[in-house]
């Protein structure tokens, strides 16, 4: 008998307990609800745009193999540090097997040397998207992103524009990496396979370039 | 027991009744005046600004239309969370730093046919009215009457206060966090905590309303049966489970459910233990880069001493250290910015500034002095980089 009111307060305990808990789970559920209901989600291809980006962001050495207007050439784009003017910026350069190299550190620096005639004809911009060079393309997916606009994914495939040239990237299926790059530009039609190689001391003095 | 005096007469309940709401008009009309003083204020200077200048960082989309300027600075995030939802892009400024539930709200509205910031401009605007009651009425049931009628006209053009009427949230947020401390004292437990949810899920400053609930769930204990304990703790964690559920959303559209918190790092803001000293220590470097800050560092100043003053008039403790987390903890993620906006969320400066004003010379001090503050608050925002 006189475990009755204790028995009481405890079942008035669990009874509290037990609608504290539903009110929280309640303004979980809602919450989650109205936001699942009312807000937009990104599309397949903004997804994509964004996952192409963070790979392209997280590596810093790309090697590429070209095929433009009919020839073949072995490329490599290091994004690195560069000493320009006096100051140290964020730049790129892309070195071909056929000896040319291209320097471009914003915002002043784009010198190209060496190379075969019909390489040193093309816009370095397209080589520089044909070689996979990381930034320059993930500056532009992730814009286009953000902006929920200009990306068009078909199948493993993701196009967008960048300045003159329409893009396309092949993304690997399970990862969403980008392995390939299509480039349409005025008079210009290329095509590559690229792939990611972590950088190393020796690989970035190799490929690094010393400029005023 | 009716006498001859009372044949044919409105009965007595009636009668009070037919008071209470001719009183309750008249309190709602009075605070639509003040609404409607510190808003007029707001859109004159906004017309001024548009129509004279400067432009600023101010872009032209936000130049082209009348009120444009109360369209700018973070407007453009709302806008895309409303019109496209969440991407958060790693390293980038990116929109998961933006609670949902003012963008939920302008999709409502846009559904009817308005635009984005359209949308906003009048949910901001309408919620601070609502905001302004439930303040008065909540401070009435704390304060008293001239304490609330003090508090309603010092907020309504509080210099700061013009970001009540930009695309911004604390408006709605403000309101809430009103509603849910009335609804606690008054016992709606079930009220409470549907308000106090929402308004964490409009501002991370929603949180801390939780904690006058708990000291008013503690309070009413004995007076509660087992199951209105239950809700009045719901309510108190609501805030929690509210911020979870943004978690859980975006966890589940993106992958990430912390994505709120990191997009936070690209502005530069992660609270650290040492972020205090780094916002302080950082103060000349902030200056150089923007002098702009100097009003943010005023803002944080003006605050304290405001709850200084209501600590001193007898506000609870709970209130004081809910507007001292809100005006401080932000400066443990190294700055100092936006202060004078998030400290607009804090009830308790508010009280503090009611309770300067007792003496009418200080009244008029205030209200003399804020009103042309808050213009110059419009006039000046397009100096300032967002």
């Amino acid at each position: 008998m006189s475990r009755e009111p204790d028995e009481r307060r405890f079942a008035s305990g669990w009874v509290t307990l037990g609608v504290a808990g539903a009110v929280v789970a309640a303004v979980l559920g809602a919450g989650v609800l109205v936001q699942r209901a009312a807000l937009p989600s990104p599309s397949a291809a903004t997804l994509a745009g964004l996952h192409a980006g963070v790979w392209l962001e997280r590596y810093r050495l790309v090697d590429s193999t070209i095929t433009l207007d009919g020839s073949v050439v072995r490329g490599r784009c290091l994004q690195d540090w560069f000493v320009s003017g006096g100051q140290r910026r964020r730049g790129a350069v892309l070195r071909l097997d056929d000896g040319y190299v291209l320097l471009a550190v914003p915002p002043h620096t784009l010198t190209a040397t060496g190379g075969a005639p019909a390489i040193r004809s093309v816009s370095p911009l397209v080589l520089m998207e044909l070689a996979g060079c990381p930034r320059v393309l993930a500056r532009r997916l992730q814009t286009l992103a953000q902006q929920h606009r200009g990306l068009t994914l078909r199948g493993d495939t993701l196009t967008f524009r960048l300045k003159a040239t329409r893009v396309t990237l092949t993304l690997d299926p399970q990862t969403h990496a980008p392995t390939g790059v299509e480039l349409v530009a005025r008079g210009t039609h290329g095509v590559s396979q690229i792939r990611f190689t972590p950088v190393t001391t020796r690989l970035r003095e190799l490929l690094s370039v010393s400029h005023g | 027991m009716a006498t001859l005096e009372h044949a044919g007469s409105i009965p007595l309940g009636l009668r009070r009744a037919d008071e209470a709401s001719s009183t309750r008009l008249r309190a709602l009309a009075w605070i639509a005046g003040w609404w409607l003083l510190g808003r007029g204020v707001i859109v004159l200077a906004a017309v001024g600004v548009h129509t004279f200048g400067p432009a600023g960082w101010i872009r032209r989309v936000e130049h082209s239309s009348v009120l444009g300027p109360l369209e700018a600075w973070d407007t453009r995030w709302y806008r895309m969370v409303a019109g496209s939802g969440y991407l958060l892009v790693p390293g980038r400024q990116s929109d998961p730093a933006f609670f949902p539930l003012f963008p939920v709200l302008m999709r409502g509205l846009h559904a009817a046919g308005l635009g984005y910031s359209t949308s906003g401009l009048v949910i901001a605007n309408a919620a601070f009215f609502v905001a302004l009651a439930a303040f008065y009425a909540l401070t009435k049931a704390m304060l008293g009457d001239s304490m609330a009628r003090r508090s309603v006209a010092y907020l309504a053009v509080f210099p700061f206060g013009f970001a009540f009427s930009m695309v911004y949230p604390e408006s709605i947020v403000l309101a809430l966090i009103a509603l849910a401390a009335l609804a606690a004292i008054r016992g709606r437990w079930g009220w409470a905590a549907a308000c106090a949810g929402a308004a964490a899920l409009a501002r991370p400053e929603g949180l801390f309303v939780a904690l006058p609930l708990a000291v008013l769930a503690w309070e009413q204990r004995h007076a509660l049966s087992p199951r209105a304990r239950g809700v009045a703790i719901g309510a108190v964690l609501a805030p929690v489970a509210a911020i979870g559920s943004f978690s859980l959303y975006l966890w589940q559209v993106l992958g990430n459910p912390m994505a709120w918190s990191q997009s936070q790092r690209a502005w530069g803001r992660e609270l650290s233990p040492f972020g205090l000293v780094n916002a302080i220590g950082g103060l000349g470097r902030a200056f150089a880069h923007d002098a702009w800050v100097t009003r943010d560092v005023a803002a944080v100043v003006v605050y304290l001493v405001l709850l200084a003053a209501a600590a001193r008039a007898g506000v609870s403790w709970p209130w004081l250290l809910s507007g001292l987390a809100i005006v401080v903890l932000p400066l443990f993620t190294g700055s100092f910015d936006s202060i004078d906006r998030f400290g607009l969320l804090a009830p308790a400066a508010f009280w503090g500034l009611a309770a300067l004003g007792r003496d009418p010379r200080v009244n008029r001090l205030i209200l003399g002095l804020s009103v042309p503050l808050l213009a110059a608050a419009i006039v000046v925002l397009p100096l300032r980089f967002p």
